[in-house]
């Protein structure tokens, strides 16, 4: 029995060490808020916070995010013997190595058991803590707990626990241990990459694909109470697991050695030439110097001390084990790049580089951590501190040196991941590399992140003065700062660090989002300069390691340099906080997440009572509108043409400007005057009640003038309504009448919170107020549009109707466009630097017809598939104005905007269209669907569904407009692919409807009654619409569409003029069931009415 | 220039009193810290290396207050600890050359120079490329004091450094230390008294905490002549004669105890006189119940 006195031995002494009691401390602490924070921003769907699979997947995640403690456990048990020197001891007495290995393992095991049940018991505390609404949980069950604690986590935890006691048994390496985690993380992302479902679940390690696998049919009812059943594919995962566990256990058992000397061939090579020289050195002189404390020699230490420890860090093999690691999940990430609608983008290095830094984030904290951890205790851990300390040196310099050593290893593995990327494009025969793009993408916008981190390591490291606690507080603080963040407390001048610089857009480069950020890089720099000094000034040199006598004795530390560099980083500080302050707060408005919370609910109780107030309507638009995009700016002025199309007297009219502080709306006038009531103003909303009121059918001429001003910068990643290049906003940022739902408290748990009534996100299709309207809170139903854009003289400038004019003027250009027909009451206002593909497409039937000028703006360079929009272009004007109806305007264009966002939108005329999605997608078109193509189809059908025929803004509204524009679209692909196409388009819409049915958790509305769910109208809808005319014939369903426009269609629709309401799905099915024959009219019910399953029998 | 430690005192935590009012004034020259495991010599040490924060007293080389002018002393100072370690990846050459920078020695050319004369002088030329991890004991202590002269010590302070050499090894480091000038104060604490007896001018034994006795070895040694008597005896006897004898040391000679007294007088009863050595002082100091002396 002697393996269980070793076992015993091994868990006294563990019980008697603080590490194991912080471990179990900060487990315990951090399972009790797991739930939420793993969750965090994932709609669950309805399901409790204790429902057994959110459970089971908190504890595999927080298991996954702790294998690096794992690791810290199982690691050390045999390799405290060589580092504390008593293996010789150890390995002389007379036990077995069966005994021996066994007790060790076994008893770390049990500590690391002890230590995860802080994972049990913290999540059991979780579901009681005060903050939870009791409606998001079931009544509290041990067993939802226990169950997936053995069945998933243990085996999990054994396989691990083997992994790293075995690696850390033989390697004999501290190191080791840190870095093994990242062998498991590997592994971990490996199976991401595997596209076989079962596969991927059954060789996940922490089973979350597994679960998600084996609930994936589970309805939501299913999910919310339905314990996990330990079979299937979750079995075979933990069998395998808890195998290659024991596999490599019994290989750790054959490999390891049980003497204390490991390597003896290297061991000998090393002794043999050190033979002793005996010639008498005792007549050699030292030569005599001066030891120099000048600046110059300081300059020079902290070189040598930089170069030191960079070469240390270097020589470290676990160093290059990362290295190699990240390189090679970069190749296996970087398979999917710029994904949209499973087809890659051309491999840009924007798209290379940020694939690196999201998938090595992972690998720089960890080098962050522990080699900060690693360069502080650098000499104590070989014991070589205390000939250090006795040296002249100063704490400053060496840990400046440390800290810099540490920042070339960044830069090691920021080049070695730079070359992975340009060796994936030159695999990928792509050449044009853009160091540049590589350069920023890692030294401007990790690097910085990684630096300020390595202060909050360091300062850590030398405060805690224990490198374990040390590496956990940094974890702590990281995620903190995460958590901060996430609550909104997202403050420059608090958040450590400052947020993110905003994303890179070939069109605009970094744009305005640079400076600030550079500013207020530099104002965390200097506060972790602050920190450097701090830490060494209280640094431990010697042999007190107290914290508070080391403060003690600082006084005597601090030297006048020091104290000169403290105070001008303290200034430094102060100063550029000033300035970001005066940026973010003073010239601009900073709201925290609960001020703009209370806003919206403030706004919604004082103004609801507007909403259906009765306002005019605006019938034509004039503008001219002044773009900067240089200082960010524009101004517009001109004029709204007010209609009183109701049967009363409005006698005043409501404004809302845009709640935006840059905004300001300078002028307003009425033709006849107006009185402006003021009551509101805090909302922006002004009430002006008229001289002459304005009686039914009078109209009325509204003048304003309204600018928006950029100043300075704001905290976060401010506006990009205006940019260098490529501006794009819409008329939503100009003064609208009355009240504006858009700015009422969305989220449904908040609103309980304020005592606001359930939200509605459509009303019913018998809302006889919301029949009238298209939009939300519209304050339109077609306008007369006339604009004048003025732009720099590099940039051109597009919003819909002709272009009637375009001049220079004052190094400005300006374009004067003019919309001959009456439009919806929704433009686009675009202006960049752009190149210009132009066509033209004539109609094959109207041969009398204008023909249509079609015109795409492009970046440069942004040239791989502008063929396929063209041709898109061309093929669905033939097919919609074959089909449904004639064009109605005289133009399209297509205008690229930065990836800022990415969609494609159509307005009358023109689509402004992200650089994200389609001008760099690499196509190929074997493998992939043309989506540069269908994405241009789909926008144009708009132009018929949205722009012709408008919805009313009931359930179904976006049924008529999206699902229809997806159906429109789909046919073109087909005539211009083929039915594979087709079919291999709606697999991928069957997945994505899947994807979001399974994260709402409202019951799902059948189509003909949806709201705003997505996947329902353009997924389900794709694939429904295409069974429907699958099942009744093409010419069936384009017959309906037809006669649906041509009898509800804004400018003359028979039943729209008649009814002065805009079409439902029940108009619209009403058009379906007059084509679909007898037999076949259930089908309608099935695929519009009811939420029966896909019929996927084609796909 | 002249190492003066006033009423130097220092409390452990746990209550260990390591110093208690240590006053000591040390020449130049070699001088010996002579006392048992544990008698306070490593704490001494180490606060005279700026390493360790003193309860109170002070401590004066020169001008430099040791205590609160750490930077200034460890310009002048080397120091080799009693136990340390080295970096296992790295030549003797390479880690010699970064400590001189650590001492302040930024000319690259000087530092090539110096760096080479105490590989020479501590016999390690032949090995400089070799990596630190294979060197032997010895090796490890020569090169540990071959960087505690980089930077031409005014105050050297070496901690137990022959601890665990043999003999061969403990002469050669010897040889490197009594090669310093006599300008510098060398500090050398030990347990073993031959290393004092053959080194230094100067020593003090300290035990508990406190100087027990401290001047020149060869004066202190004069003090015992011809009070000091031996004679072999019978194991079970010993007793008796500690009761009857003030017994200072007993050793062991081809397995038969030796016993050392102290008399004033002639013992007879067999015992034979035998001159004097620093052994006997030093075993009479920590052992005896004299304290007279």
């Amino acid at each position: 029995m002697m393996w269980y006195e070793i076992f015993k031995f091994e868990i006294r002494y563990r019980l008697k060490r603080s590490d194991t009691y912080i471990f179990f401390a900060f487990m315990l602490l951090f399972s009790i808020v797991g739930v939420e924070f793993i969750f965090q921003g994932v709609d669950i769907g309805g399901i409790k916070m204790n429902a057994p699979l959110v459970i089971a997947k908190t504890m595999g995640a927080i298991t996954g995010l702790f294998m690096i403690l794992a690791s810290m456990i199982m690691g050390v048990p045999i390799l405290r013997d060589f580092e504390y020197n008593i293996a010789a001891i150890m390995y002389s007495n007379p036990i077995k190595k069966r005994d021996y290995l066994l007790g060790r393992f076994l008893g770390s095991y049990a500590i690391l058991l002890i230590v995860f049940s802080g994972l049990l018991i913290g999540m059991i505390i979780g579901e009681f803590m005060p903050w939870h609404k009791p409606t998001d949980y079931h009544p509290f069950h041990f067993y939802s707990y226990l169950k997936p604690f053995i069945t998933v986590i243990l085996p999990s935890l054994f396989f691990g626990a083997s992994l790293f006691f075995v690696s850390g048994a033989l390697s004999k390496k501290l190191v080791v241990v840190y870095t093994q985690g990242i062998i498991l993380f590997v592994i971990f992302m490996l199976t991401k990459a595997i596209t076989n479902d079962f596969a991927q679940a059954l060789f996940d390690p922490f089973s979350l694909t597994t679960l998600t696998l084996i609930t994936e049919s589970w309805t939501v009812a299913e999910r919310n109470v339905q314990a996990i059943p330990f079979s299937g594919v979750l079995l075979l995962n933990k069998l395998f697991w808890v195998l290659s566990g024991i596999a490599i256990l019994f290989l750790g058992y054959k490999k390891f050695s049980f003497t204390v000397v490991k390597d003896k061939r290297r061991f000998k090579k090393k002794t043999q030439p050190l033979e002793i020289q005996s010639n008498d050195g005792s007549n050699t002189e030292i030569p005599e110097f001066k030891t120099a404390h000048g600046l110059k020699s300081k300059w020079n230490e902290l070189r040598h001390f930089s170069w030191f420890y960079f070469v240390s860090v270097c020589k470290q093999p676990s160093f290059w084990a990362i290295v190699i690691c990240g390189m090679i999940i970069i190749l296996v990430n970087s398979v999917n790049l710029g994904t949209v609608y499973g087809v890659d983008s051309f491999p840009a290095t924007y798209f290379i580089i940020e694939e690196l830094q999201e998938s090595s984030m992972y690998f720089f904290l960890i080098i962050l951590m522990f080699y900060s951890g690693e360069l502080i205790w650098k000499e104590r851990s070989v014991d070589l501190n205390l000939i250090y300390d006795a040296t002249s040196m100063s704490n400053f310099l060496n840990l400046v040196g440390k800290f810099i050593g540490l920042i070339g290893i960044y830069i090691v593995l920021m080049i070695s991941l730079i070359l992975s990327g340009i060796i994936f494009q030159t695999m990928n025969g792509y050449y044009n590399y853009e160091f540049e793009v590589y350069f920023n993408g890692f030294f401007l916008e990790i690097l910085p992140f990684l630096i300020l981190y390595t202060f909050i390591a360091f300062f850590v490291q030398v405060l805690t003065n224990n490198k374990f606690i040390g590496i956990f507080i940094v974890m702590v603080l990281f995620i903190l700062n995460i958590v901060l963040g996430a609550f909104g407390y997202d403050h420059a001048l608090y958040l450590f660090g400052g947020s993110s610089l905003a994303t890179y857009s070939n069109m605009n480069g970094y744009g305005h989002f640079l400076t600030p950020y550079l500013i207020i890089k530099s104002y965390w720099l200097s506060f972790g300069i602050l920190l450097l000094v701090v830490a060494s000034i209280v640094s431990v040199r010697g042999t007190e390691t107290n914290l508070i006598k080391r403060l003690k004795a600082s006084k005597y530390r601090i030297s006048n340099s020091i104290k000169k560099l403290g105070a001008s980083m303290g200034f430094i500080f102060i100063l550029l906080g000033g300035f970001i302050f005066y940026n973010t707060n003073i010239l601009n408005t900073y709201w925290t997440n609960s001020e703009e919370t209370e806003f919206r609910v403030a706004y919604e109780k004082t103004l609801k009572k507007f909403e259906y107030f009765p306002q005019p309507k605006i019938v034509d638009v004039n503008l001219t509108v002044e773009l900067y995009p240089k200082s960010l700016d524009y101004t517009v002025e001109g004029y709204y043409m007010l209609k009183n199309t109701s049967d009363s007297l409005i006698s005043e009219v409501h404004l809302q400007k845009i709640i935006e502080s840059d905004v300001a709306l300078i002028s307003v006038i009425f033709e006849g005057g107006a009185t402006e009531d003021k009551k509101y103003k805090t909302y922006d909303y002004s009430i002006f009640k008229l001289n002459q009121v304005l009686h039914p059918g009078d109209s009325i001429k509204m003048n304003f003038e309204q600018t928006y001003t950029t100043n300075g910068f704001e905290s976060g990643n401010g506006s990009t309504t205006v940019v260098n290049n490529g501006t794009f906003f819409n008329n939503k940022n100009f003064p609208s009448l009355g009240y504006n739902k858009k700015y009422e408290l969305n989220d449904a748990d908040d609103r309980v919170d304020y005592n606001l009534p359930e939200r509605v996100d459509k009303a019913g299709r018998k809302d006889i107020k919301e029949l009238l309207n298209a939009r939300s809170g519209s304050d339109s139903d077609g306008i007369n549009f006339e604009i004048v854009i003025g732009t720099s003289e590099d940039q051109t400038a597009i919003a819909p109707g002709t272009l009637l004019k375009k001049w220079k003027k004052n190094n400005r250009n300006y374009f004067h466009y003019k919309m001959e027909n009456q439009m919806i009451d929704f433009y686009s206002i675009v202006s960049a630097q752009y190149e210009v593909k132009k066509d033209t497409w004539t109609s094959n039937i109207d041969s009398l017809a204008n023909p249509v000028d079609l015109e795409i703006y492009y970046s440069k360079g942004h040239d791989y598939n502008l063929d396929r929009m063209m041709t898109a272009m061309k093929s669905s004007f033939e097919y919609f104005s074959t089909n449904f109806s004639p064009y109605q305007y005289e133009q399209m264009r297509i205008m690229e905007f930065p990836r800022y966002a990415e969609f494609a939108q159509s307005y009358p005329g023109t689509v402004p269209f992200s650089e994200a999605i389609g001008f760099v997608l690499d196509i190929d078109d074997e493998e992939d669907v043309d989506m540069a193509f269908y994405v241009t189809a789909h926008e144009l059908a708009h132009q018929w569904f949205g722009m012709q025929v408008e919805a009313a803004n009931v359930q179904g509204r976006l049924m008529i407009l999206e699902t229809l524009s997806q159906y429109a679209a789909i046919m073109v692909l087909k005539q211009q692919y083929s039915e594979k196409k087709v079919q291999q388009f709606l697999a991928l819409q069957a997945d994505k409807y899947k994807e979001g049915k399974r994260r709402q958790h409202k019951q799902e509305p059948s189509l003909a009654l949806v709201e705003n769910q997505n996947y329902i109208y353009y997924a389900k809808g794709a694939i429904n619409m295409y069974e429907f005319q699958n099942q009744i014939g093409e010419s069936n369903v384009n017959l309906a569409l037809k006669r649906f426009i041509k009898d509800w269609n804004t400018i003359d629709g028979k039943l729209k003029m008649k009814t002065d309401r805009y079409a439902t799905t029940n108009d619209l099915l009403g058009y379906f069931r007059e084509v679909t024959p007898e037999e076949l009219q259930h089908i309608i019910h099935e695929l519009f009415e009811t939420i029966a399953p896909l019929k996927i029998s084609n796909i | 220039m002249e190492l003066i430690i006033d009423n130097l005192s220092k409390t452990y935590s746990n209550g260990v009193k390591a110093l208690q009012n240590i006053s000591l004034e040390i020449p130049k020259g070699m001088f010996g810290l002579l006392g048992p495991n544990g008698a306070g010599k490593s704490t001494l040490m180490r606060t005279l290396a700026t390493l360790q924060e003193a309860d109170k007293g002070t401590v004066y080389l020169g001008d430099i207050d040791i205590l609160k002018q750490k930077n200034e002393l460890r310009q002048v100072l080397g120091y080799l600890p009693q136990q340390f370690g080295l970096y296992p990846k790295i030549t003797a050459e390479v880690l010699l050359n970064h400590f001189a920078v650590l001492k302040g020695i930024g000319n690259k050319s000087i530092r090539k120079e110096t760096v080479e004369a105490l590989l020479h002088k501590t016999n390690l030329y032949a090995v400089r490329k070799q990596n630190l991890s294979g060197f032997s004991g010895g090796m490890k202590q020569r090169f540990g004091i071959a960087q505690a002269l980089l930077n031409n010590p005014k105050l050297l302070i070496v901690d137990e450094p022959t601890a665990g050499l043999d003999p061969v090894e403990r002469n050669r480091f010897y040889n490197v230390l009594s090669e310093l000038g006599e300008n510098t104060v060398v500090i050398l604490s030990t347990h073993i008294v031959e290393d004092v007896k053959e080194m230094c001018t100067n020593m003090a034994i300290i035990n508990q905490g406190n100087v027990l006795l401290k001047g020149n070895p060869l004066k202190i040694i004069e003090e015992l002549e011809g009070k000091v008597y031996q004679k072999t005896i019978v194991k079970s006897e010993l007793e008796t004669y500690k009761q009857n004898y003030q017994v200072i040391s007993e050793k062991l000679f081809i397995g038969k105890p030796i016993i050392h007294i102290l008399s004033d007088t002639e013992p007879g009863n067999h015992f034979s006189r035998v001159n004097a050595d620093l052994e006997d002082v030093y075993f009479s100091q920590i052992f005896g119940n004299n304290t007279n002396l």
